[in-house]
């Protein structure tokens, strides 16, 4: 109990006493995924439609994948992203290794499949004659997509925070990619298991606080904006 | 009707998975007529809808103003002249303004005109003190009108309603044909209207097309499909119920006779000699307790029969007769039945005249 006291006690001094590291890492937390996610959005979003609103051969198969994806341990992802910017790999010419580049990327292709998942799903339970409704209004196919979407904001808006929550608080893949290089790559939830296996528990609690404080506040936020003029059943 | 068509589809033919829905030789609407699509269910009537608003990919030809349509380009300028109203409103999530402004602002109508046009629309519909309403606080009738005030907003060269009144309850719905009835009137608008309901297309067609498994049986005014169907089938349909089957020999100047598989007759209008149908509605045939004096009526059809049975209606009596040709029906009101003392094996005489007697060479029925 000590030691818990403790650590926070010291936590609440790296927080308020303006602990240049400490913010450092939460800032580079954040950007990475901020990041991955407006890229896993931009791609994740039109993936989903495309699947939603066309009929091709094998998009059952394509759906499954989609699934499966939403479910993937982050670990794998991060050893897939290893394996393709290692300095042998197919992409090693790109020198991304130890990156930030390279941890946004590997948290792109967890958020990714959420998003487009979500999507899909979301699209999905709309009225098939909603669309040619929308159509038949003169849209054409860019403001069709957009009218679309402006009806998912509420399951879309989830599908948002629920692909913000993977990225931000996973740790395997960023510490894969990354190799949790402290002032360069190292971001909350890496700097969270470093700190704890070298006893520092109170630098351990600080990073742990951040990140619930960012993860709660990102995701109020969203739930406002989601919240808003929807009813309650 | 005269003059060049407003939508014209030729040798226009939907397959959807490799299954022909729709063939159809010549469809065309004309300008400012209410031209229905009747027919049953699974009939082909929404997706020919849908393929002339261009919604659904055709083969075949499709002429808007007599323009041809012939790439999805094409198409896409076709839904920005007309609109579309389905079984279901399918309303944008905000409030009722905002919808009827969605099709003017999607055809880039903005400020003023904007504002005059969703004015006199839900003026129109009679919703103008709905407009902040949203979606989700109207009733079904309210939605519909609102979506209906949306297609009209766009000016819209053809309005094309799929069904539009089938999830109403009765009462709305008829307050809705009323409305729309005097709406039409007032505008020069050409409707497409899709239904299965034959009350529904009475109400408010000029112009019917009898569909049926993809296929036009028939197309015309209202009241010559309704009063002369041109086959079983859509006689069936449109509730007449007697068909008699027989064949056609030459009669009196200006008439035929059609004689029956047990050599009854009738007096029809003149038509070629041959195989035929026979079809009578009920409401065209009179009923006598006894024969009227000969020479002191226009009618040529004076038949012996029996009341086989009474069936009461909402405000008649269909009575059904059995004579030597076959079974016959006469829709009387229930005054007229109590005054005639109406029963099971009452002998009547059915009166019908010739002109009454509608006639379908068998020639003209689908193989």
């Amino acid at each position: 109990m000590d030691l818990i006291l403790k650590g926070l006690e010291q936590a609440f001094r790296l927080l308020f006493g303006g602990d240049r590291s400490t913010y450092e890492i939460a800032l580079r937390s954040l950007e990475v995924s901020l990041a991955a996610l407006v890229v896993s959005l931009a791609l994740g979003v039109p993936l989903g439609a495309a699947i939603a609103l066309n009929r091709f051969p094998g998009r059952r198969f394509v759906v499954a994948l989609v699934n499966t994806g939403m479910g993937v341990p982050p670990v794998v992802v991060g050893l897939v992203v290893a394996l393709f910017l290692w300095r042998s790999g197919p992409l090693g010419i790109l020198n991304l290794m130890y990156t930030v580049r390279a941890m946004i990327i590997a948290q792109v292709l967890i958020a990714l499949p959420i998003v487009a998942g979500l999507s899909l799903a979301a699209l999905q339970q709309l009225d098939t004659g909603f669309r040619l409704q929308i159509m038949a209004l003169g849209a054409g196919q860019w403001q069709t997509f957009l009218l679309l979407l402006r009806e998912i904001r509420v399951p879309l808006l989830a599908a948002v925070m629920a692909a913000f929550g993977g990225v931000i608080s996973e740790v395997g893949a960023v510490m894969i990619v990354g190799g949790n290089i402290t002032g360069q790559t190292q971001v909350l939830t890496t700097g969270i298991v470093q700190r704890t296996g070298m006893g520092d528990f109170a630098g351990a609690i600080a990073l742990s606080v951040i990140l619930i404080i960012l993860a709660f506040s990102t995701n109020y936020a969203m739930t406002i904006i989601q919240q808003r003029g929807s009813r309650t059943l | 009707m005269a003059g060049a068509p407003i939508l014209e589809a030729r040798d226009f033919v939907v397959v959807r998975n490799g299954k022909e829905l729709v063939r159809v030789e010549r469809f065309a609407v004309q300008p400012g007529e209410v031209h229905v699509l009747l027919g049953p269910n699974g009939a082909g009537k929404s997706t020919l809808l849908r393929a002339l608003n261009g919604l659904e990919e055709a083969t075949g030809q499709l002429f808007f103003d007599g323009a041809p349509l012939r790439n999805g380009g094409d198409r896409r300028r076709l839904r920005r002249r007309t609109a579309a109203v389905f079984q279901r409103p399918h309303l944008l999530s905000t409030t009722v303004r905002g919808n009827v402004e969605s099709g003017l602002r999607l055809r880039g109508v903005t400020g003023a005109e904007l504002r005059r046009r969703t004015s006199a629309s839900l003026s129109l519909l009679g919703i103008a003190d709905l407009a902040e309403r949203r979606r989700d606080g109207l009733s079904g009738g309210e939605a519909q009108r609102v979506s209906i005030a949306r297609a009209l907003a766009v000016d819209p060269a053809v309005v094309f309603f799929d069904e539009p009144l089938a999830s109403l309850d009765p009462p709305t719905r008829r307050s809705l044909t009323a409305d729309l009835q005097s709406i039409f009137a007032q505008l020069a608008t050409a409707v497409l209207w899709v239904t299965h309901d034959t009350e529904e297309a009475l109400a408010v067609a000029d112009r019917v097309t009898f569909l049926s498994g993809g296929r036009v049986l028939q197309e015309g005014p209202r009241a010559e499909v309704f009063n002369r169907p041109a086959t079983p089938e859509v006689a069936d349909y449109l509730g007449v119920d007697v068909w008699l089957e027989g064949t056609l020999e030459s009669g009196d100047v200006g008439t035929a006779r059609f004689v029956l598989a047990g050599g009854a007759s009738l007096v029809c209008p003149e038509a070629p000699p041959g195989p035929a149908f026979a079809c009578i509605h009920p409401e065209d045939v009179v009923l006598f307790l006894s024969p009227p004096r000969e020479g002191s009526t226009s009618l040529r059809n004076m038949i012996p029969a029996t009341v086989s049975e009474i069936r009461p209606q909402a405000r008649s009596r269909l009575i059904v007769l059995e004579w030597q040709g076959g079974r016959l029906q006469a829709l009387v009101t229930r005054a007229a039945c109590e005054e005639l003392d109406l029963a099971r094996h009452s002998t009547v005489y059915a009166a019908i005249k010739a002109m009454a007697v509608h006639v379908v060479p068998r020639g003209r029925l689908p193989a």
